[in-house]
């Protein structure tokens, strides 16, 4: 279920950066997005990250799309925190004068996501304004609130962003390290070449040399 | 259709006389339920296809066979990782907003009624009271979508932590 990698192609090394992720992508990258994300955005970040590679060999793109993947989750997690202050609101509120008899948390939750986007009605900001009077809080107070309750939360997130930095460190660090690997290779067989080529020259020489 | 207050208090009155399954594939079954990611089982990563076909992919950069296998291993560990990661952020333990908002004390009357049939004792009623308030608590005390999502979520982190560690000193090996 969780293992689910599907191969592509053998990617050609001289193959253009943008070929060469895209049959790359199905088997490391195959972007999982919630519904509301743009692929296109994913893969425009990836793309500019790919770019930036010297020497863009099978193994560095692959570990480029990971670091792709721990930006876009830094990204969801940021969000989330926001979201986790807008949850324990409308908790906050949902128990605030008469409502604390019914509880009815999603309704108060959805009208205060949409009152905080700006898109609410004037019933429902109303309504929203009221529950705030009857609690006797502003709006500013009432996130102070939220965000004492939600702390616990908020730190879990902090930690989840941490993660992904510490994550996209190690994979910087393995990408310098196959960079430079790849470098002292070529290196070292130009070396041999230039070796071998002297070699021949001396042994053409060494030839030449003989007295008939 | 939507059941009644009355219908579905009812239902978990009985489920709480439920003795667990009795067929052995509802042994089976409930023998998962516990199952949350699967991290924890020992992956085969080298009899896959995908394994081999990764090897022949990383052999291009001139590494030793041997470190091409530890970078292909570490590469489909963390694979796995991060699909669990994201299985668990996309499907957080559901809401119960039956319980998270239903009114203990204007329960009584409900709860009383059904256990008078059976003949109960008034303390019946109220330790059914405490169990569904305890219950009730919890609920509320796991918070919203986002709140759950988040301490799932952060139960993954050392595996995510061992998945990257593996993986980079597969590649930063001489």
């Amino acid at each position: 279920m969780l293992y689910n990698i599907h191969f592509c192609a053998y990617v050609d090394v001289a193959m253009p950066v943008e070929d060469k992720s895209k049959s790359l992508l199905p088997f490391l990258s195959s972007p999982k997005l919630l519904p509301n994300e743009s692929e296109a955005e994913f893969q425009s970040g990836l793309q500019s990250l790919l770019s930036e590679l010297d020497n863009p060999s099978p193994l560095a793109v692959a570990l480029v799309s990971q670091l792709n993947e721990s930006l876009w989750w830094i990204r969801r997690h940021t969000v989330d925190k926001e979201l986790l202050l807008h949850e324990a609101m409308a908790r906050l509120l949902s128990k605030a004068g008469s409502y604390s008899e019914t509880y009815d948390n999603r309704k108060v939750s959805e009208a205060l996501e949409r009152y905080l986007d700006g898109r609410a009605d004037k019933d429902e900001a109303e309504w929203i304004d009221e529950i705030l009077a009857e609690s006797k809080l502003t709006l500013s107070d009432l996130r102070v609130r939220a965000f004492k309750d939600a702390a616990r939360h908020i730190k879990m997130v902090d930690d989840l962003i941490h993660r992904q930095h510490q994550t996209m460190r190690h994979l910087q660090r393995s990408i310098d390290s196959i960079d430079y690997k790849s470098r002292l290779i070529k290196r070292m067989d130009l070396e041999l070449a230039a070796l071998e080529s002297k070699q021949s020259v001396k042994g053409v020489l060494s030839l030449g040399d003989k007295p008939s | 259709m939507a059941i009644s207050h009355r219908r579905s208090l009812a239902n978990r009155c009985n489920a709480l006389k439920s003795t667990g399954p009795r067929s052995v594939s509802g042994k089976s079954a409930s023998s998962q339920n516990s199952r949350k990611h699967g991290l924890n089982s020992a992956p085969d990563f080298e009899s896959s296809i995908e394994y081999q076909k990764l090897v022949d992919l990383i052999a291009e950069e001139g590494l030793s066979a041997f470190v091409c296998a530890d970078i292909a291993a570490g590469l489909l560990n963390y694979r796995r990782v991060m699909d669990a990661y994201y299985d668990t952020y996309t499907n957080p333990e559901p809401v119960n907003e039956f319980m998270r908002d239903m009114s203990v004390k204007g329960s009584m009357p409900i709860f009383r009624e059904m256990l008078s049939e059976s003949g109960s004792e008034p303390d019946d009623v109220r330790d059914m009271a405490a169990f569904f308030a305890g219950m009730q608590r919890q609920e509320r005390r796991k918070g919203g979508p986002v709140s759950r999502r988040t301490t799932d979520t952060h139960k993954l982190i050392r595996y995510q932590r061992n998945g990257i560690a593996r993986l980079s000193r597969a590649v930063r090996q001489d």
